[in-house]
């Protein structure tokens, strides 16, 4: 594919534990240095001095409006950035077809939990009845798309962990396909009750920090944050004059119809996506710089991940970022997306933060410092529960 | 150039399933752990399937485009009452589990044998018509060649009691006094070239933000449940005429031209 063909990121922006814009969250994974939230001070639950979580700083999170959740508030600011670094305004592509594709978990489902557990009391207030037409007014994506004064198709993608990695892959597809000339796109969660509670009752969570692909490693953190990525066409970037901070090249999907929780043991979904997202793009293993992995500490995860990618990708390197992250659940994908892209821009491949010690039955071994390194693609990856597999490729700005 | 959707088979249902929907589908006891929701879109996954002529145990060449206006409300609902009563080192897991949307996509590609890709959209009243879009994607870039656009709403007690407080803002759809509300499912097999089953064809797909962004700084509650689109749409396939779709949602609109299929 010619450069004149592929879908560049025109601006990111990434709002997570590590850092509040990619830059600092890059320089926070490089340094290992991110908001470890022990005790836990934002969902009310027994656990919360038990299990730690990784958090959006507490003065990033004082910005936030009444009127939001914390999932769009998240998102908007990367938005915002995304638009800053692409140099443009939303209304100045008021002409063009601009479509947006946000993956989270926690805003699209019914988490109205103090609303609820008042309802159950008998103690709605007239609050609560207004809280309720406003989560129904505003499913998240056609509300980002009206914040920003935009036109085109929207869509809020739920496949849970692997949300905001094929929100990016669904992105690039509107573009080449011809649906849209520009697509804001990425993920947003926020910790809350639900998914702290329901994660600590499956034995998923761990009261330690995460420890992904070592040999002891006693599960997942779970964290927050958003990331939006500016997706354009090549004729919009000059139009505009746009920068180039990366491509999408391509994009997989496939379910392992396996088990509710668990992946396929042998990764044979993520297989497929990873074949699918390579096949896309037209890259070969042998050109991959590294590949960003789900990698978010479980026994299970990590263990189908490397099947998968010893299968796959064989001696491609592994790096996971949940250890300055955490498991931002449905934005994962998407500041993963945002690493990676600063990862291969850069030149640098930072160490998996929170491995400890190799273990053999992976039969690999993630980053254990930075790297330079010369190749110019990289594969990201994300698995979900219900068995859902999503991957992409995305390629180094040209510049790079 | 997005491809035409051909509708080779269809299924819908209001209300539940029962276990001896399943007879000739599947050992039901597979099922004893499923939620209702879930097990209604199987039952139509399994009829659409067998409209459109699909015999094969493993269904090679097929995607998944699951659409949940709420998510899975009931399992949810239950992983909070679990927590409110029995206090959250005593909630259910099985609960939360079943809570996140991608479970019932799972019990879609687990009973079927699917294996192909699989999106789960849930953005309210405007989800199915997200998962129409979705499946026209997977088509368009041949992630597969068919593709199960399936929705399946349940019913909220919350909201439906603030319904019948106050009708005019909330759903008009599933809540009206006069229909009592009832979980609603259905499934669409379509292909993007037409097949020995080829029913119907639908074209010119539009989801949009609203075009008028002024008229939306209030919010717009116009419904609540993406089931209400689905209905209607197998309404307008079952009038065997040619029509053209229109729907206004909150912060969204969907449009969609479709005709009988004609053999050439």
């Amino acid at each position: 594919m010619t450069s004149s063909q592929k879908v560049s990121v025109a601006g990111m922006g990434c709002i997570c534990a590590c850092g509040h814009t990619p830059e600092s969250a890059f320089e926070g994974a490089l340094r290992g240095e991110a908001y470890f939230a022990f005790p836990v001070n934002r969902v009310e639950s027994t656990y919360t001095s038990k299990f730690p979580v990784f958090m959006v700083p507490p003065d990033i999170c004082a910005a936030k409006p009444a009127d939001m959740t914390f999932s769009q508030f998240f998102f908007i600011e990367a938005a915002k950035q995304a638009f800053e670094q692409a140099g443009i305004s939303p209304r100045q592509l008021s002409s063009k077809r601009v479509g947006v594709v946000v993956g989270s978990s926690v805003h699209p489902s019914f988490h109205c939990f103090e609303i609820y557990k008042r309802w159950k009391h008998h103690t709605l207030t007239a609050q609560d009845v207004t809280g309720l037409k406003n989560y129904l007014a505003t499913p998240l994506a056609p509300w980002v798309s009206r914040f920003f004064g935009f036109k085109g198709p929207v869509q809020t993608v739920v496949t849970a962990c692997a949300s905001g990695t094929d929100a990016i892959g669904m992105a690039k597809n509107w573009i080449e396909t011809g649906l849209c000339d520009a697509v804001l796109c990425g993920g947003t969660d926020e910790i809350s009750e639900s998914p702290y509670d329901g994660f600590i009752r499956l034995l998923v969570s761990t009261p330690q920090k995460c420890r992904p692909f070592s040999k002891d490693r006693t599960g997942i953190n779970i964290g927050e944050g958003a990331a939006a990525l500016l997706l354009v066409n090549a004729d919009t970037a000059r139009e505009f004059h746009l920068p180039c901070h990366g491509y999408v090249l391509g994009y997989g999907n496939a379910c392992d119809g396996f088990h509710p929780t668990a992946p396929d043991p042998q990764g044979t979904g993520l297989q497929q996506a990873l074949t699918f997202a390579l096949r896309d793009a037209n890259v070969q293993p042998q050109d991959l710089a590294f590949v960003n992995a789900h990698g978010t500490a479980s026994q299970a995860n990590d263990s189908a991940e490397a099947v998968a990618f010893r299968a796959v990708i064989p001696d491609v390197a592994v790096w996971g970022s949940k250890g300055v992250t955490g498991h931002t659940l449905g934005a994962a994908g998407a500041v993963e997306a945002v690493l990676s892209l600063q990862a291969l821009n850069k030149c640098i491949l930072p160490a998996t933060v929170g491995f400890t010690m190799a273990d053999e039955k992976l039969g690999l071994t993630p980053t254990m410092q930075t790297v330079p390194i010369a190749k110019r693609v990289a594969v990201s990856d994300s698995l979900a529960f219900g068995g859902c597999n999503a991957a992409i490729v995305l390629e180094a700005c040209d510049a790079a | 150039m997005l491809p035409k959707l051909y509708v080779n088979g269809w299924s819908c249902l209001v209300g539940d399933c029962s276990a001896e929907n399943f007879a000739s589908f599947m050992d039901v006891r597979k099922l004893r752990r499923a939620e209702t929701v879930s097990k209604n879109v199987l039952l139509c996954a399994f009829r659409a399937l067998e409209q459109a002529g699909e015999k094969r145990q493993e269904k090679s060449g097929w995607g998944i485009s699951l659409a949940m206006g709420a998510g899975a409300l009931g399992s949810t609902l239950k992983f909070m009452d679990s927590i409110i009563e029995d206090g959250d080192e005593l909630s259910s897991p099985t609960a939360f589990a079943s809570s996140v949307h991608n479970s019932t996509a799972l019990l879609l590609s687990l009973f079927l044998h699917i294996h192909g890709p699989c999106v789960v959209t849930g953005q309210l009243d405007s989800s199915f018509a997200g998962a129409l879009l979705t499946a026209q994607q997977f088509l368009a870039k041949d992630m597969c060649r068919q593709v199960l656009v399936a929705i399946t709403e349940d019913v909220n007690p919350l909201l439906m009691e603030q319904v019948q407080r106050d009708p005019h803002v909330f759903d008009p759809f599933m809540y009206q006094p006069s229909c009592p509300p009832q979980r609603v499912a259905g499934v669409f097999a379509v292909s993007a070239v037409p097949t020995e089953a080829t029913r119907f064809v639908l074209d010119d797909f539009q989801l949009s933000a609203t075009a008028d962004v002024a008229s939306c700084t209030e919010p717009q509650v116009s419904v609540c449940s993406c089931a209400h689109t689905v209905l209607a749409l197998k309404q307008q396939l079952e009038t065997q005429a040619p029509f053209v779709f229109h729907e206004q949602f909150a912060g969204s609109v969907f449009d969609c031209k479709g005709e009988p299929y004609v053999r050439p």
